[in-house]
């Protein structure tokens, strides 16, 4: 065994296993935008011939490309825009990686923006770097009480976390609504009426400033600081997942909880823990729009971006390198909504079904990608037995007692 | 020898079925290379090798459930193509798997008939009428509407052939029928399979436990790594012919037994209460082996997780040496010196989508050894960790880094024994631990566990196989229906057993 | 309080009833198929924007009579076809059903403004004003006392199959050979497949069942509740029906209840905001009504129910059939 390491060591320079692994989920991502694109453009075809509209696959791409590459602004708009989308990305992949479905960001999210508004309103007292900080832990916080009620139904009770967050996401929309209309209202004590309901303003202590100008970028999602955040928050996830005990434990969890079980790992406790952080990752997925765009928190605030994420998690295929680059594929596609019904006469109503269409075939090929892996490395490690001893590989499909016609007890 | 005469008239009768040069082949593995078989009409004929061998997969080929890469099957003089297993079914074959596919909700009936209900709307008591005047005709004892979630097993292996009989099959093909079966309902089953032989069916009999297979087979095919090596009746060889041809060398059946001075207890287990246990005790001493023999389903895995504290308890005390370990998290008992081997490797054993040197430090990964107290951990230590294990216990793989998947049985089985026994425990508890594996990894695995009474620790085996309980353990425990009911020596006889682990209860034996 | 209120409560109750129901079960067939279908919602999607264009604008342009009804048709074909994504996925590509579920929801809220741009030239709703089914007044219960009658004064006829579905769904599951079947798919695929059936057929018409079951549920919702498509309307329609359906322990007769009982929780915040106690409680937190019946429902339940054996779990089918 000790000829097999070394000469595998050696010649590791060669293809190593993590590569490998990168290289085909890196194809497994082309050919699913291939896909995507192909079908995509079998719709617009369709679409024009149907409705005499005369558009060819080509400019249209073209046109969504444009918004986003096209000009300093639309590009800003993307970059902006991909913070908060990596937040809820990151979220929804912390919990899958324990195996479970955290569908409830938007609604973690939305609690976590009430919690840091109240903060930034509360505590004007504090100079502003401190004042941000303090907002970021409030948004967190938030978050993570938001999650912690599913989280710990599902440890105590076993209530299945994809509806018991869907629920929560319903009853914090109303809640936000009270505070907004309520705890929080913003009275105009300058006489005039208030049409839209909405908190006071933040103090500027509390803004995040803007890093757009730095570029001669002024984009509707005004670039700033929060995007390194993002991107730093991204890493640590990153080390986190790979390199710290509690990112080992739900990675065994999500995979085998039989097994982590009786290997000593705690089922209960590391779920709470990731719904938890994953609550934290979404308590500041609205930091972008309060504290970089608005300055206050109306009651019409931009929702869906905890559904969004799901999405551009799944796109991402749940790893943090693959959500940063997803969550930028998704500005662009989000930004040519406006540059394609300026430039075409195709509605901006497109985007929603290529955005469909890519979720789809990621989701597959994926499947599909993994299956082919796992035979791919059968046949590799049957190479490697010794012919003299060799024995069946376990899981090589069915084998003697252990079939997969469901005989693996 | 053991085979009744009844089949050897029949030798000249044309054969029913003949496989001609049959391949296999899955990812990574060519599982029947080749292989030639008849079966002719009134035999057992009796098809072994070690596991891994390609015995179930030809079977299932002959079944339909997989398409076979090479060769021609011939029934009957025609030949034929066997798509799945209606086509099977048409043809006259029929199989019945190691782990029966019943659906458990539903009745003996509506298990025997589906697929073959007779019409678009349901008639139960019809249906039951049949099924009954079928089971009368061939001896067996069993109730139509019972639902299957409350057999027993034995009871439950006659309905599986039950289906096959109900769709009027010629041959029937049984995989490892007994693994799960008594000494006494083996014996009926052996009973029930010579009345289907003089009613002219053919038997194909999977085994690996050559006893029996010296009792009950006219003929016998031996595969070894997917191809035929030999073929033989009872009256030309013997067991340990048998065995050799199996492996391809010869096999010893019993290791030596080093003698070692039992020490003080080490683990004592007091009237243990919940699920299937009902009051369970037992005690197991340094430097002894105890065997829990016992037919699957009555308690065993509840034993091994009460044990590991994977399970709640409704009463009882399960002491390690001083302490009371009933309500203890896992990873304190773990801890306190106990290591397991799970009878599931893939369901508790090893995470499969891990790589090894992943595998290789769960349940010591929380040690100051191989992470900090930031919880940061110390990737470089671990995988020096997976190497050292895998290098001493000769686990075959390309390198660390590959999954657990890509693991033989026998290799998978290693890997859990280096890492558990490198917890240095004062207690080892092994669980079916060589199910599924071929020779070589069995010799080694028993090694393994006599090494560790040798050194002065206790272990606590609970296997299926009395083969197994017999090579190994000091001191033998029945289990029946989660409790203890008899104890025995090694040198007690099988049939005592045998009726221990039926519940009758029996005197202490010296 | 007035009875009535009470009596008005109930009528909102049995509509919503209808919509639980009939979703749930589809919900039912699929589940015990083996599949498990989150997606509902999404089908409810689906049948919204399609019933809502079917009768409000393809029926008028065709000349055709019955509008709502044939509305609620095109509703269930076209859950039905969106379904067969969540099938293609699940049992010919093993996807894990989950994911898939989730998939669908997000997907259909694209497919819905799509088809809005289409159907109404805007992206979020469709003209209001459109025209159903002539409600009913149930003989004898419209007149019951004290109120009481309201509950069955003005119903749609659609709330009256939704009554009776549950016999044809209880005979077709457990007295038929397709139902034997189906179920044994969900319970045990592997025997299932040894005896010849052929699974994944059978999981496909379980899928395309809850598609089609769920996108009638919506295009109703749409056509006789609303009268009009509006984004959003489902309100997590979908994922009460799941809940009711876990509360039902996957029987089709026990569902009728759970399915009233969510009705009724909806009913709460639309009849019953200015009754005692009720009412001093701010709108805001009535309108969390129905979402904190299903958690608290869920949590005291789960532990008590048994799904099927193998729902959830994928399927490999190697060789025939």
């Amino acid at each position: 065994m000790a000829a097999v390491e070394a000469g595998t060591e050696a010649r590791g320079a060669r293809r190593p296993e993590w590569l490998e692994n990168i290289g085909g989920q890196l194809l497994a991502v082309l050919t699913a935008l291939g896909i995507a694109v192909l079908l995509g453009s079998i719709i617009i075809v369709a679409y024009s011939a149907g409705t005499g509209v005369g558009e060819d696959p080509i400019t249209v791409y073209r046109a969504i490309l444009n918004g986003s590459f096209g000009d300093k602004n639309g590009f800003g708009y993307v970059l902006a825009n991909a913070g908060p989308l990596i937040f809820s990305a990151l979220a929804v992949s912390v919990c899958f990686k324990g195996g479970m479905f955290n569908i409830g960001v938007e609604g973690q999210f939305i609690v976590g923006m009430a919690t840091a508004s109240f903060a930034a309103l509360t505590f004007t007292f504090l100079p502003a770097p401190l004042l941000v900080l303090t907002v970021l832990l409030f948004g967190m916080l938030g978050g993570m009480a938001w999650a912690a009620v599913p989280a710990i139904l599902k440890v105590k009770t076993g209530a299945h976390e994809v509806v018991t967050t869907i629920m929560m996401n319903g009853i914090a929309t109303s809640l936000v609504a009270w505070v907004i209309g309520g705890p929080l209202r913003y009275e105009d004590t300058g006489g005039g009426f208030n049409v839209n309901l909405r908190t006071d303003p933040f103090p500027d202590a509390a803004m995040i400033p803007d890093l757009g100008h730095l570029f001669g970028i002024r984009s509707s999602a005004r670039l700033s600081w929060v995007l390194l955040l993002a991107l730093l928050t991204a890493a640590v996830m990153w080390f986190v997942l790979r390199r710290m005990r509690i990112g080992f434990e739900a990675r065994a969890v999500g995979a085998s909880p039989g097994s982590a079980q009786a290997g000593g790992i705690s089922i209960g406790a590391v779920q709470i823990k990731l719904f938890l952080i994953s609550g934290a990752l979404a308590g500041l997925v609205g930091i972008q729009q309060l504290f970089a765009d608005q300055g206050f928190l109306p009651a019409g605030y931009e929702a869906g971006i905890g559904f969004t994420g799901i999405a551009v998690a799944f796109l991402g295929q749940k790893s943090p390198l693959g959500i940063v680059f997803a969550a930028l594929l998704w500005g662009v596609l989000a930004r040519g909504e406006t540059s394609l019904q300026l430039e075409t006469d195709m509605p901006r109503e497109f985007i929603i079904i290529l955005q469909g269409l890519l979720i789809i075939s990621v989701v597959v090929t994926y499947q599909l990608a993994k299956r082919r892996l796992f035979a791919r490395q059968l046949r590799r490690a049957a190479a490697v037995e010794d012919l003299r001893d060799s024995e069946a590989p376990a899981d090589a499909g069915p084998s003697e007692g252990s079939g997969d016609e469901g005989e693996v007890r | 020898m053991g085979s009744d005469g009844d089949g050897a008239g029949r030798e000249s009768a044309s054969p029913l079925v003949v496989m001609q040069g049959v391949s296999k082949r899955f990812p990574g593995v060519v599982a029947n290379d080749d292989v030639t078989l008849d079966l002719r009409p009134g035999e057992v004929h009796a098809l072994i090798g070690e596991n891994g061998a390609g015995k179930s997969t030809l079977m299932r080929v002959l079944y339909g459930l997989y398409p076979p890469d090479g060769g021609t099957i011939t029934v009957r003089g025609r030949e034929v193509k066997i798509a799945s297993p209606r086509d099977a079914i048409a043809l006259g074959i029929g199989m019945v798997h190691q782990h029966f596919v019943l659906v458990d909700p539903f009745t003996v009936a509506e298990n025997v008939t589906l697929g073959d209900e007779g019409g678009p709307i349901l008639h139960a008591e019809d249906a039951e009428q049949r099924v009954k005047i079928l089971a009368d005709s061939y001896g067996f004892h069993i109730d139509p509407a019972a639902i299957v979630e409350d057999l027993s097993v034995g009871e439950e292996q006659r309905v599986e052939i039950l289906k096959a009989l109900y769709r009027g099959v010629d041959i029937l093909i049984l995989d490892e029928p007994t693994a799960v079966l008594t000494p006494a309902e083996t014996n009926d089953l052996f009973e029930n399979l010579r009345r289907l032989r003089a009613d002219g069916k053919t038997i194909v009999f999977i085994s690996h436990k050559l006893d029996e297979v010296l009792a009950i087979a006219d003929r016998i095919t031996v595969l070894r790594r997917g191809a035929v090596v030999g073929e033989t009746s009872p009256a030309e060889t013997t067991k340990a012919q048998l065995a050799e041809m199996m492996v391809g060398r010869p096999v010893l059946f019993r290791l030596d037994k080093p003698q070692v001075q039992a020490g003080d207890v080490v683990l004592r287990v007091d009237d243990l209460r919940g699920g299937r246990l009902h009051g369970l005790s037992l005690e197991v001493r340094a430097g002894e082996i105890v065997g829990v023999a016992g037919v699957e389903g009555n308690g065993q895995r509840e034993l091994a997780n009460a044990i590991m504290g994977l399970q709640p308890l409704d009463g009882g005390h399960i002491l390690l040496g001083d302490r009371d370990l009933a309500g203890v998290s896992t990873e304190e008992i773990r801890d306190a010196g106990i290591a397991f081997v799970p009878e599931d490797r893939h369901e508790q054993g090893l995470v499969l989508d891990m790589t090894l040197w992943e595998n290789a430090v769960i349940g010591r990964h929380d040690d100051d050894e191989f992470s900090g107290r930031g919880g940061v951990l110390f990737i470089r230590k671990i995988k020096e960790l997976a190497r050292r294990l895998i290098d001493e216990f000769d686990v075959r793989t390309r390198s660390i880094e590959s999954t657990a998947r890509t693991l033989s049985g026998g290799n998978q089985q290693k890997l859990i024994l280096a890492r558990e026994l490198e917890t240095d425990p004062r207690l080892l508890l092994a669980a079916q631990p060589t199910r599924g594996l071929d020779v070589g990894a069995i010799e080694f695995v028993w090694g393994q566990i006599l090494q560790q009474k040798a050194e002065g620790r206790a272990v606590l085996l609970i296997s299926a196989e009395l083969d197994e309980i017999y090579a190994l353990s000091d001191r033998i425990v029945t289990l029946y229906e989660g409790r203890i009911t008899g104890e025995f020596s090694p040198d007690a006889p099988a049939e005592e057993l045998g009726r221990a682990m039926l519940g009758g209860v029996v005197d202490r034996a010296s | 309080m007035p009875l009535g209120d009470i009596g008005a409560a109930i009528g909102i109750a049995l509509t919503y009833y209808t919509i639980i129901y009939v979703t749930g079960l589809g919900g039912l067939f699929s589940e015990r198929s083996g599949i498990v279908n989150i997606g509902l919602e999404g089908m409810l999607i689906v049948g919204t924007v399609t019933g809502s264009w079917g009768t409000a604008e393809l029926t008028p342009e065709l000349g055709l009579p019955w509008g709502p009804l044939l509305g609620m048709m095109i509703g269930m074909v076209a859950g039905a076809a969106f379904s067969s994504i969540h099938a293609l996925a699940t049992v010919t590509f093993r996807v894990d059903q989950i994911v898939s579920g989730v998939v669908i929801n997000l997907v259909a809220v694209g497919v819905a403004r799509f088809l809005s741009t289409i159907f109404f030239g805007q992206a979020t709703q469709s003209d209001s004003g459109q025209p159903r089914m002539n409600p009913l007044d149930l003989p004898l219960l419209s007149d019951l006392p004290w109120g009481l009658g309201k509950a069955f004064q003005g119903l749609s006829p659609m709330v009256l199959v939704a009554l009776v579905m549950v016999v044809p769904a209880t005979y077709a599951l457990s007295r038929t050979r397709w139902g034997l079947r189906l179920r044994s798919c969900g319970e045990n695929p592997e025997a299932a497949r040894s005896l010849g059936v052929r699974v994944a057929a059978y999981r496909y018409q379980g899928v395309l069942l809850s598609g089609a079951l769920a996108g009638f549920a919506g295009a109703f919702l749409a056509i006789e509740v609303n009268l009009s498509w509006n984004e959003g309307q489902t309100q997590g329609l979908g994922f009460i029906a799941l809940a009711a359906l876990i509360l039902s322990n996957w029987n089709p007769i026990r569902l009728m209840a759970a399915a009233f009982i969510f009705g009724f929780a909806q009913a709460i915040p639309l009849r019953l905001a200015d009754a005692p106690i009720i009412g001093a409680i701010p709108p805001e937190f009535i309108r969390m009504t129905p979402y904190v019946v299903t958690i608290v429902v869920l949590a005291g339940f789960v532990g008590k129910v048994r799904p099927p054996a193998a729902a959830g779990r994928a399927y490999e089918a190697s060789g025939g059939g």
